[in-house]
């Protein structure tokens, strides 16, 4: 598997150990995804797969909380990555962040399996809720 | 039974959209049906009546979101199809969680909103095909002695006739003859086709 790059592998939140269940972010670097990872800070374990690929092998291993894909793919469309991580992986949830006011992205990517869909800005506090609510 | 013929049910509030969604539709070649509120669709939907349901989401009096459970309450499969002239993301996101086949915004272009009434109908009829074919196959299955259901159950788990023989503590020629009801009233070619019917009606995780 490709090394992922953990950005908050750490006790930060009250003291957890190496096997605290997984946050798993997918999406280009850009500084949306960045202010993702920042939103998401404080959480036990945030991984940011450096491939696509990395990020599907990721989702099939047995801590992984959530996905949430912060941003367009380089290498593949969201709603295609969207549609073979639910194939591999039924009842993961996944959260997809669009752009404000993006209802037609919105709609795509629940049909495509989203669980749900954040729009970013405003609603980090409704991300969160959304990864600490995966997390339990 | 005669079958009944697809329609499009168009549940606004407004005149208007009424009107001029009924003539695009009909120029399409579609039955339509309207309604002015929820309950009005409510009162005169019946759900083995093939379609789907293009709905407003703000409507006073019951909304579009509620009308939709409502539907999920009573077990409905119609797609439904939201249009909304106010959309925004939480409100396509409650719809789409609750099982909205699309969410489409107002404006839209006719072409837009007649393909997808196409791919809404495309896959009600999918879904009450594959309905028939699964109520065919309990039908059947109702029509198995006791015995008979503990071969099928037996065999479709893979157990060779002298294994369930050993199960059931009978000789192999009469699980034998059992099986061979079995084949012949559901109607089965192989013992593949029979696994695959039981797939189809096995309850879903």
């Amino acid at each position: 598997m490709a090394g992922p790059d953990e950005i908050d592998g750490g006790a930060a939140n009250g003291g957890g150990t190496r096997r605290a269940r997984t946050v798993i972010v997918a999406g280009q670097s850009s500084n949306r995804t960045r202010e993702v990872l920042r939103a998401l800070r404080g959480f036990h374990s945030v991984i940011w797969p450096k491939s696509l690929e990395a990020a599907l092998e990721w989702t099939g291993t047995a801590d992984v909380a959530c996905l949430v894909i912060a941003d367009d793919l380089r290498e593949e469309p969201v709603d295609e990555f969207l549609r073979e991580a639910r194939e591999l992986h039924r009842n993961l949830p996944i959260f997809v962040i669009t752009d404000p006011d993006d209802v037609a992205e919105a709609v795509s990517a629940m049909r495509h399996g989203a669980t749900a869909v954040i729009e970013i800005p405003p609603s980090y506090a409704a991300l969160r809720e959304e990864v600490a609510r995966a997390l339990q | 039974m005669k079958d009944l013929p697809q329609t499009v049910f168009v549940v606004d509030d407004d005149d208007a959209v009424r009107d001029s969604l009924r003539l695009l539709l009909k120029s399409a070649g579609l039955a339509c049906e309207v309604a002015g509120s929820a309950p009005e669709f409510l009162a005169a939907y019946d759900p083995a009546h093939p379609g789907c349901l293009v709905l407003d989401v703000r409507m006073p009096g019951m909304s579009g979101l509620e009308l939709q459970q409502e539907l999920n309450l009573r077990g409905a499969t119609i797609p439904v199809i939201f249009i909304t002239g106010h959309g925004d993301i939480p409100m396509a996101v409650e719809a789409m969680q609750h099982g909205a086949f699309d969410f489409l915004q107002k404006p839209f272009r006719d072409q837009e909103l007649l393909d997808r009434v196409q791919r809404a109908l495309a896959r009600d009829a999918e879904y009450r095909t594959r309905l028939r074919h699964t109520d065919r196959i309990r039908e059947r299955l109702a029509t198995l002695s006791p015995r008979e259901r503990e071969v099928l159950d037996l065999v479709t788990q893979g157990k060779a006739n002298k294994m369930v023989a050993g199960d059931l503590g009978v000789s192999q020629r009469t699980v034998e003859i059992h099986r061979a009801h079995v084949m012949q009233k559901m109607e089965a070619g192989s013992l593949a086709e029979l696994v695959r019917m039981m797939m189809a009606v096995a309850p879903r995780p």
